[in-house]
């Protein structure tokens, strides 16, 4: 008698573990992986930090390099000025404009990685150590 | 000038690009690395080939000619040649990488799902290489004439045979090498010389430039052409310089978005580096060479300084550095140009062309020589406007059709096929009727203007056409495009699933 009744019992040991996985939390890469409505946020959210740094450089170039052309033709203070004999549009133009746009790239890479950065601790904070 | 130095020089470039290539063949085995170098290539490399591909003719002598002639105001050229990467940087570089597709055309293809759309932006692909590989070609005409007395067929058909052999037989990772090479080339060619005429110059007792006020200041001519001309060249050089194809090929050779990225920084600075030079040549051809301006041979100037400031041997060889580094430049851009026009026409060949049954790699060969006949013939028929204003329509028709394809294909789900074709057909008419009304009619006033630059307007129409159309037919977006933006916007290293289901 006592022989089916721990059958029974090795069965209810298996039992919990078939429903186990619903009780798991989900990854975020999971989310992804199946464009559920969680995941499709994260990249939505990920995308528009990363539009919002490039417009953000964009907007940055048409208010100073855009705005130069209306300076010059308005302030003849600007284009009369000379520094060490040479006029001062031609030191913008021909020197200074330059390290600028570099200055500005390296600003935007900063907030580009950092933006990946932070999603990838979101969606691996496994690896987060590594 | 002397003629023995003049012929060394572009002897020298000429077997120094054909060695690089072959050491590069060795390399290249599969049509990976035929068409990307297996992208495998590290940002230093990559972003000296990108510099040296980058700077044409229309940089070397074009900058220096239109600052003889013009003054100040040409200096948006370099500018916006410049700020094109930067906007590159920002919007494209990274999710173009991770896309994973090795032209624009394949990107369209991915992106939209759509063979169409892929068939419009290689035969735009074509347009926009030729338009570009035309000055090259007659850049290289006329520095010979002007070195050696030579015709000026000499010097364009010596590059596009170069130029055929460097791409039939190494492919893109001798090009590569070769680029490199060639940004280095170009730099130490003009920086040299520089010091040289700068002390003559102050020996001289530094005179000053003769010329009208207008010359001095950006907008001497005040008025409302002016301005415009300033905005439309800006809006063509900002968003053009991503729709160039043979730019936007450099970034399947990198590893990675990141990679990618600290390419187009590296690229930023070697290019301002760069363009401090061309205006010194400007300004002192206009105190030495003023010459020039009436006879019409203004592209010449950096050429012709060493030798009317210093003369002597030291003028002479400094001359033949200038030379070596005007036919890097044509070499340069022109193999990067034919290159990436060859890998659009060959892909089309062995996948869906007559030809399907031969080898990619052929079909690269083949096309790289049928894809330079083109602009050959055209090169030696047409007569030779400036350099740095025909590169312009180029850089105007890329702004109107490839910058709208990659930024809102990569930032806005809603694009779609319909809407991609008719902006890319509509910006690239618009564009495309400019170039021709201006060398085959040139009308006066306004319209004339409109016509001479047109980037102003065909950029807005080219973009108004896609978010439009698009937006009216909202069915077609594709059903992966959810798969598509994870794709290009996860940074590599993540482990999230990248097919296109």
């Amino acid at each position: 008698m006592t022989e089916p009744e721990r059958y029974s019992g090795r069965v209810r040991v298996t039992s919990p573990l078939t429903s186990a996985p619903a009780h798991v939390r989900r990854s975020v890469r999971q989310e992804i992986d199946e464009s559920t409505g969680i995941g499709e946020i994260y990249m939505r959210s990920l995308i528009r930090s990363q539009l919002r740094a490039a417009l953000t450089v964009a907007l940055t170039l048409m208010l100073s390099i855009g705005a130069l052309p209306i300076t010059f033709l308005l302030f003849d203070a600007v284009t009369d000025f000379e520094v060490l004999g040479v006029p001062a549009p031609w030191w913008i133009l021909g020197v200074l404009v330059y390290p600028g746009l570099f200055l500005l790239g390296w600003v935007y890479i900063r907030q580009a990685e950092r933006a990946e950065r932070d999603f990838a601790e979101l969606v691996e904070p496994e690896r987060r150590d590594g | 000038m002397n003629t023995t130095y003049g012929v060394v020089a572009v002897a020298l470039v000429a077997v120094a690009t054909l060695g690089i290539g072959a050491f590069g063949l060795r390399f290249s085995r599969t049509t990976s690395d035929f068409y990307v170098a297996s992208r495998s290539v590290s940002p230093v490399w990559n972003s000296s080939a990108i510099g040296g591909e980058y700077l044409s003719a229309a940089s070397f002598l074009g900058v220096a000619g239109l600052v003889l002639a013009y003054g100040a105001d040409m200096l948006w050229y370099p500018i916006g040649w410049t700020t094109g990467y930067l906007m590159l940087l920002v919007f494209v570089a990274a999710p173009l990488r991770r896309s994973g597709a090795y032209t624009i055309p394949d990107f369209a293809q991915v992106r939209l799902q759509s063979v169409r759309v892929r068939q419009v932006a290689s035969v735009l692909v074509v347009a926009i290489g030729w338009l570009y590989l035309m000055p090259q070609f007659q850049g290289a005409g006329l520095t010979l004439r002007t070195v050696t007395g030579a015709p000026t067929w000499v010097g364009t058909v010596l590059v596009a045979g170069i130029v055929v052999i460097n791409v039939v037989s190494g492919g893109m990772r001798s090009i590569t090498f070769v680029q490199a090479f060639q940004y280095w080339l170009k730099l130490t060619a003009l920086l040299i010389p520089v010091f040289f005429l700068v002390h003559a110059w102050t020996d001289d007792g530094r005179p000053s430039p003769v010329a009208p006020d207008a010359w001095f200041s950006p907008f001497g001519g005040t008025d409302g052409p002016s301005l415009y001309l300033t905005y439309s060249v800006m809006v063509a050089t900002f968003l053009g310089t991503m729709g160039l194809p043979h730019v936007v090929v450099r970034f399947y050779t990198n590893p990675d978005g990141h990679a990618a990225r600290r390419t187009t920084l590296i690229v930023l600075a070697l290019l301002g580096t760069f363009y401090l030079l061309p205006t010194i040549y400007g300004v002192l051809g206009r105190i030495y060479a003023g010459d020039l301006l009436t006879s019409g041979r203004t592209d010449t100037v950096v050429l012709e300084l060493p030798s009317r400031m210093l003369g002597g041997t030291t003028g002479e060889l400094l001359a033949a550095l200038l030379t070596a580094g005007a036919f890097a430049a044509f070499l340069s851009t022109s193999s990067g140009i034919t290159m990436s026009i060859a890998g659009v026409i060959g892909q089309g060949m062995s996948r869906e062309g007559p030809a399907r049954r031969i080898s990619t790699i052929t079909a690269l060969r083949v096309a790289a020589v049928g894809g330079i006949v083109v602009p050959l013939v055209l090169a030696l028929s047409a007569d030779r406007i400036s350099v740095a204003n025909s590169v312009t329509f180029a850089f105007a028709l890329a702004a109107s059709t490839f910058c709208p394809l990659l930024v809102l294909g990569i930032w806005w789900r809603g694009l779609t096929a319909a809407g991609a074709i008719a902006g890319m057909i509509g910006g690239g008419l618009c564009a495309g009727i400019a170039p021709v009304m201006t060398i085959a009619w040139g009308p006066d006033g306004w319209l004339g203007v409109l016509m001479s630059q047109p980037a102003a307007w065909t950029v807005p129409i080219g973009f108004g056409l896609m978010v439009g159309v698009s937006l009216l037919t909202r069915g077609g977006v594709p059903g992966n495009v959810s798969r598509t933006m994870v794709r290009l916007h996860t940074p590599e290293h993540i482990d999230v699933d990248r097919s296109s289901r």
